[in-house]
C-alpha cells in the first residue's frame, strides 16, 4: 500500500469510526426516549450514505453493501415518515440498528488490524431486508388511511411558471406560489462571493436527498444578476409538504455558509399579511395563498412576524481540524526543548560578564521571552487534552446491551464526563473502564429485582461512572450499589488458586480486596459472555499502570463496590526546585513544596523509636532525612542544622524533607528512566524519573508521593 | 566472456557460502575489563565512547553505575567489574563505554580498555567446564596468538 492510500486508510477510519460514534450517541439517545427524531432518521440515512461511499472507494465491500442496505431501509422510513411504525417495529428497528453499529463496527476494525474483511454479508443483508419487507407490509394494510400527498405535489409543479419569474426587485418579499405550504428562507453568510452559487449548491445538495421544492429566485443557477438580491434578502424554498420541509431542515444545518435560516407558514404569514397592501395581487389571482408573500417581508420584519415555535437557527461552524497526534507529540518535545534552551540562555554564567546596563536590559527581553515560552507550553500542553466524555458514552451502550441480555434493570449515571486529559490516558483507560462496567453490572449489580428490594434498596441498580481533577491527578471511579465485595470470599478465593503470598491472618481487608487485581483470580463460578473469565482485573491494573497510576478498590458488603483510578496527568514539563544531597542533584515539583526554612536542634520532636518529627503551623510532620533515604552521604554529616528543610504536600500526604541545599528554580522536561531500570522499581523508591538540564547533565525528578509512602507508610 | 566472469564469481560465492557453513564466523569486539579478555558480537554495539559524565542513581545495586546522557538520551551504564565482584572501575584514559543495544534496550558497559574487532568462528568457542558459576561468560575460546577470551553474555545484564 503505497502512502497516499495508507493516508487515505487513515481518513476513512477516523472518519468512519466518528460516525459511527455519532450514530451510537444518537441511537441511546433515542432509545432513551423510545423513539427516532425525524431529524435523526435523516442523519442516520446520511452517516449511512457517506459510509457507503467511503467504503466502496476503499474497496470495503461487506462494509458498503451492509451500509447500502441500511441506506435503503432509512430511505423507506425516511419517506413514509417515522411514524408509521408501530411501536413494536421501532423496538426491533433500535435493536436492528445496534446490531448493525456493531457489525459495521467489527468490520472496521478489521480494516484497522489488516485482516480480512467478511465476504459473505447474505445473512446479515436478509435480516435488513426481512425487516424492511415486514414493515412495508404492514403499511400497506394501513395504506387507505395515508393521504396520498405526491398528486399534490405533481400537480403544483404545473403551476410554478408563473410564480418562478419573481422579479429581483421583489426578491425580498415571499415568493408567490400558490400551491406551497411552508416556506423557509435563508440568508448566507456575508461576503461569501458568488451568492448564487452557493444557493445553487445548497438547492442541489437538496435536491439530492430528493426533496421535492422549488427555489426562488428561480434561475439562480444561470443568472449571474441574482448574486446581489441573495446576498441582500437570501433566497427561498417552496415546499408543498410541511414534512417535507421540516426533513429538509436537517440537510440544510449540514450546509457551508448558511447565516440562518427560518421556516415561514405560508398560511399564517398570509394572515397577518392581509391587512397590508399587496402589490403583486395582480400577477397571481389564482389562488389567494399566492399573495401569501408580501408581509412588509424583508428578513427581518418576516421574522418579528412568524410564529414563536419556529425559530431561527444559526448553524454551528465547524471550528475543528483534527491533527496526528504524532505531531502533536513532535510539537510538544519541541516546545520543551525550547523551554529548557530559553532558561540555558538566560542564566548562562557568559550573562555575568556584560555590563551592569546592558545586562538589565537583557534580563527586560528574557523576562519577555520567558512570558511568551510558557504561553506557547500552556497552549501545546492543551492541544493534546481531550474530554472523557467519548469513552464514557460508550458504557452507555455496554450497559444498555447487558442490561437486556442479563436481564437487569440497571442505569448508568456519568458525573464529570467534561473532564479533560490527555488523549494517551484516554485511550488507555477505555479497556479498563470496559473491564470495570463490565464487572459491576455482572457481578456487582444483585441477579434480581426481589434481592435488591430485600436489601432495601431501589429496585433499578446504579452505576456511577465519575471523572475528576486534583491538582496532578485525574480521578476516574465507578461505584455500583451492588453487593459488594465480601474479604474472606476472596481470601478463600486466592487461597484456594494458591495467591496468597503471607499467612491468611496477616491481610487486612483493604489488602484482601485488592487481590481481585491478580492475575489469575476470578470470583465468579461461571464464565459469562461479558466477564468472568478471571482475565478482567490484572488487565486493568496493567493498563492503568502502563500510564503511572493506581488502581484502590473499596467495597462495604451488601453496599456496593468503588473502584478509583487514579492516574497522573502527564506533566511533560515541569517547574521543580533544584536541590543537592552529598554530590547528587534532585529536582522535587514546585508544585509539591510548601515552604523551605532551616530548623535548630530543639524544633526536632522525637518520638519513642528514635523518628524525627517536627512542627508547623501547628501541625506535626514527620522528617524524612534524604540522605539516609537514598544512602547518600550527606555534606553536613548528622548536623540537621547545616542543611535546609523543605517542607512538602502532595495530596494528603505531607512531610519534611531534610536536603543539604536548594539550588534553585529551573523547569525540567521530564524523560521517563531507561527501561533497563525497570525491575529495580525505582518509582516505589521516589524517583519518578529525569531530565537533561541546561548544562547537559542530569538530574533526578522526586516524586513525593512515593518517598511518603516508601519512609512512612510501608516502613 | 561475461558468462565466465558471472560463473567465476558465482563460484566464489558458493566458495564463500561453504565456508562460512563450515566457520560460522562472526564479527566480534574484545574489550578488557578486571584482566580478562572478553569478546562479543558486534550486532550488539551500537557505539564506543569515552569521553562521559555518570550521574549516580539511588536505590540501585552498586554494579548499576548510574546514567549519562547520550546526545539527549538517558542511558543506563553498569559496571561490569563491580559484577565482577571487582571494586568500581577506575577512571583512566583508557576507560571507556560500551553501548550496547540488547533486544531494543540500550545500555552501556564500563570496561577497562577495547582491543579490536576481530572475526569469531562461533563453533570453535567452548562451554565453561565451571557450569553455573558465571555471571557474565557463557563461554571460552583460545584466540590464534594464544590469548584466552571469554565470551560475553548480553542477556546476563538484562537478568541481574
Amino acid at each position: 500500500m503505497d502512502s497516499t492510500m495508507e493516508g487515505m486508510l487513515e481518513t476513512y477510519l477516523f472518519e468512519t469510526n466518528d460516525l459511527l460514534d455519532k450514530l451510537d450517541e444518537m441511537l441511546m439517545k433515542d432509545e432513551q426516549e423510545g423513539d427516532f427524531s425525524t431529524d435523526d432518521v435523516n442523519e442516520i440515512f446520511r452517516i449511512m450514505h457517506t459510509i457507503k461511499g467511503s467504503s466502496a472507494m476503499m474497496e470495503f465491500t461487506s462494509i458498503s453493501v451492509i451500509a447500502h442496505k441500511i441506506e435503503d431501509l432509512f430511505f423507506v422510513i425516511r419517506d413514509k415518515g417515522i411514524d408509521f411504525l408501530k411501536p413494536q417495529d421501532k423496538k426491533d428497528l433500535f435493536d436492528l440498528m445496534f446490531k448493525s453499529e456493531d457489525y459495521l463496527r467489527g468490520e472496521v476494525e478489521k480494516v484497522e488490524n489488516g485482516e480480512e474483511l467478511l465476504k459473505d454479508t447474505s445473512d446479515f443483508e436478509k435480516t435488513i431486508a426481512d425487516f424492511l419487507v415486514r414493515i412495508q407490509k404492514d403499511e400497506e394494510e394501513e395504506e387507505g388511511k395515508v393521504p396520498a400527498a405526491s398528486d399534490n405535489a405533481k400537480a403544483s409543479a404545473s403551476t410554478d411558471n408563473k410564480a418562478a419569474s419573481a422579479p429581483s426587485d421583489a426578491d425580498h418579499k415571499l415568493p408567490e406560489d400558490p400551491t406551497a405550504v411552508k416556506f423557509i428562507h435563508v440568508d448566507l453568510e456575508e461576503g461569501v462571493g458568488m451568492e448564487n452559487l452557493r444557493a445553487f449548491m445548497i438547492v442541489t445538495a437538496l435536491r439530492d436527498c430528493d426533496f421535492d421544492f422549488r427555489e426562488y429566485p428561480r434561475d439562480l443557477a444561470t443568472n449571474a444578476q441574482t448574486a446581489q438580491p441573495i446576498a441582500d434578502n437570501g433566497f427561498y424554498l417552496a415546499f408543498d409538504d410541511s414534512d417535507q420541509c421540516n426533513r429538509a431542515l436537517a440537510v440544510l444545518k449540514t450546509q457551508a455558509h448558511i447565516r440562518s435560516y427560518e421556516v415561514i407558514d405560508s398560511s399564517k404569514a398570509e394572515e397577518k399579511a392581509a391587512p397590508a397592501p399587496a402589490p403583486e395581487k395582480a400577477a397571481a389571482s389564482q389562488k389567494t395563498s399566492a399573495n401569501a408573500g408580501p408581509a412588509k417581508a424583508p428578513a427581518p420584519a418576516a421574522k418579528a412576524n412568524k410564529p414563536a415555535p419556529q425559530q431561527s437557527h444559526a448553524p454551528i461552524k465547524q471550528s475543528l481540524i483534527s491533527v496526528n497526534l504524532q505531531k502533536l507529540d513532535a510539537l510538544q518535545n519541541l516546545v520543551g526543548e525550547i523551554v529548557i534552551t530559553e532558561s540555558m540562555v538566560t542564566s548562562s554564567p557568559v550573562l555575568k560578564m556584560l555590563p551592569q546596563e546592558a545586562f538589565d536590559s537583557f534580563t527586560k527581553s528574557a523576562r519577555q521571552l520567558r512570558k511568551l515560552t510558557n504561553d506557547l507550553q500552556d497552549i501545546s500542553m492543551s492541544l493534546r487534552m481531550v474530554s472523557v466524555s467519548g469513552v464514557f458514552q460508550k458504557m452507555n451502550r455496554i450497559v444498555r446491551d447487558m442490561t437486556k441480555k442479563l436481564n437487569k434493570d440497571v442505569r448508568l449515571t456519568l458525573v464529570g464526563e467534561d473532564t479533560e486529559v490527555d488523549k494517551s490516558i484516554v485511550d488507555s483507560i477505555q479497556d479498563p473502564i470496559m473491564h470495570i462496567v463490565r464487572n459491576s453490572m455482572d457481578h456487582g449489580i444483585e441477579e434480581t429485582k426481589e434481592e435488591r428490594i430485600a436489601a432495601g434498596k431501589d429496585p433499578q441498580g446504579e452505576i456511577v461512572l465519575s471523572a475528576e481533577h486534583t491538582s496532578n491527578e485525574v480521578i476516574i471511579s465507578c461505584s455500583d450499589d451492588g453487593y459488594g465485595m465480601d474479604p474472606q470470599k476472596m481470601l478463600d478465593k486466592a487461597e484456594e488458586k494458591g495467591l496468597l503470598t503471607k499467612p491468611r491472618s496477616e491481610y487486612t481487608d483493604s489488602e484482601a480486596l485488592h487481590l481481585i487485581l491478580l492475575p489469575g483470580f476470578s470470583t465468579n463460578k461461571e464464565v459469562t459472555e461479558y466477564s468472568g473469565r478471571g482475565v478482567g482485573m490484572d488487565v486493568v491494573k496493567r493498563n492503568v499502570e502502563s500510564v503511572g497510576g493506581t488502581v484502590k478498590i473499596h467495597s462495604e458488603k451488601g453496599k456496593g463496590t468503588t473502584i478509583t483510578l487514579k492516574i497522573p496527568l502527564t506533566m511533560a514539563i515541569v517547574d521543580g526546585m533544584k536541590i543537592t544531597v552529598g554530590d547528587s542533584i534532585f529536582t522535587i515539583p514546585i508544585a509539591d513544596i510548601q515552604q523551605s526554612f532551616k530548623v535548630t536542634k530543639d524544633e526536632i520532636i522525637l518520638d519513642e523509636n528514635g523518628n524525627e518529627m517536627i512542627e508547623r503551623m501547628g501541625e506535626f510532620y514527620p522528617v524524612i532525612r534524604l540522605d539516609r533515604f537514598y544512602g547518600i552521604p550527606s555534606l553536613y554529616g548528622d548536623n540537621i542544622e547545616d542543611g535546609i528543610m523543605v517542607w512538602v504536600e502532595n495530596g494528603d500526604r505531607s512531610c519534611v524533607l531534610y536536603v543539604d541545599d536548594l539550588i534553585g528554580e529551573q523547569q525540567v522536561v521530564v524523560k521517563p528512566l531507561p527501561v533497563y531500570f525497570n525491575s529495580f522499581r525505582l518509582k516505589e523508591k521516589g524517583i519518578s524519573g529525569c531530565s537533561i538540564l541546561g548544562d547537559g547533565n542530569i538530574c533526578i525528578i522526586l516524586d513525593i508521593a512515593n518517598i511518603y509512602a516508601a519512609s512512612i507508610e510501608n516502613a | 566472456m561475461e558468462e565466465n566472469v558471472n560463473q567465476h564469481a558465482l563460484s566464489e560465492i558458493d566458495d564463500e557460502t561453504v565456508e562460512e557453513e563450515n566457520l560460522d564466523l562472526k564479527r566480534c569486539l574484545s574489550f578488557v575489563s578486571g584482566d580478562i579478555l572478553f569478546f562479543l558480537s558486534t550486532e550488539y554495539v551500537t557505539e564506543i565512547i569515552n569521553d562521559h559524565n555518570i550521574t549516580s542513581l539511588p536505590g540501585v545495586p552498586p554494579y548499576v553505575r548510574g546514567v549519562l546522557n547520550l546526545r539527549g538520551s538517558i542511558l543506563p551504564v553498569v559496571d561490569i567489574g563491580v559484577i565482577m565482584g571487582h571494586e568500581e572501575t577506575a577512571y583512566s584514559q583508557k576507560t571507556c563505554i560500551i553501548v550496547l543495544n540488547i533486544d531494543g534496550m540500550p545500555v552501556g558497559i564500563i570496561v577497562d580498555s577495547v582491543r579490536s574487532v576481530l572475526d569469531i568462528d562461533m563453533k570453535e568457542v567452548q562451554a565453561l567446564p565451571l557450569k553455573n558459576r558465571h555471571k557474565l561468560a557463557n563461554g571460552m575460546l583460545k584466540l590464534a596468538n594464544g590469548d584466552i577470551a571469554m565470551s560475553f553474555d548480553c542477556q546476563s545484564l538484562l537478568k541481574e
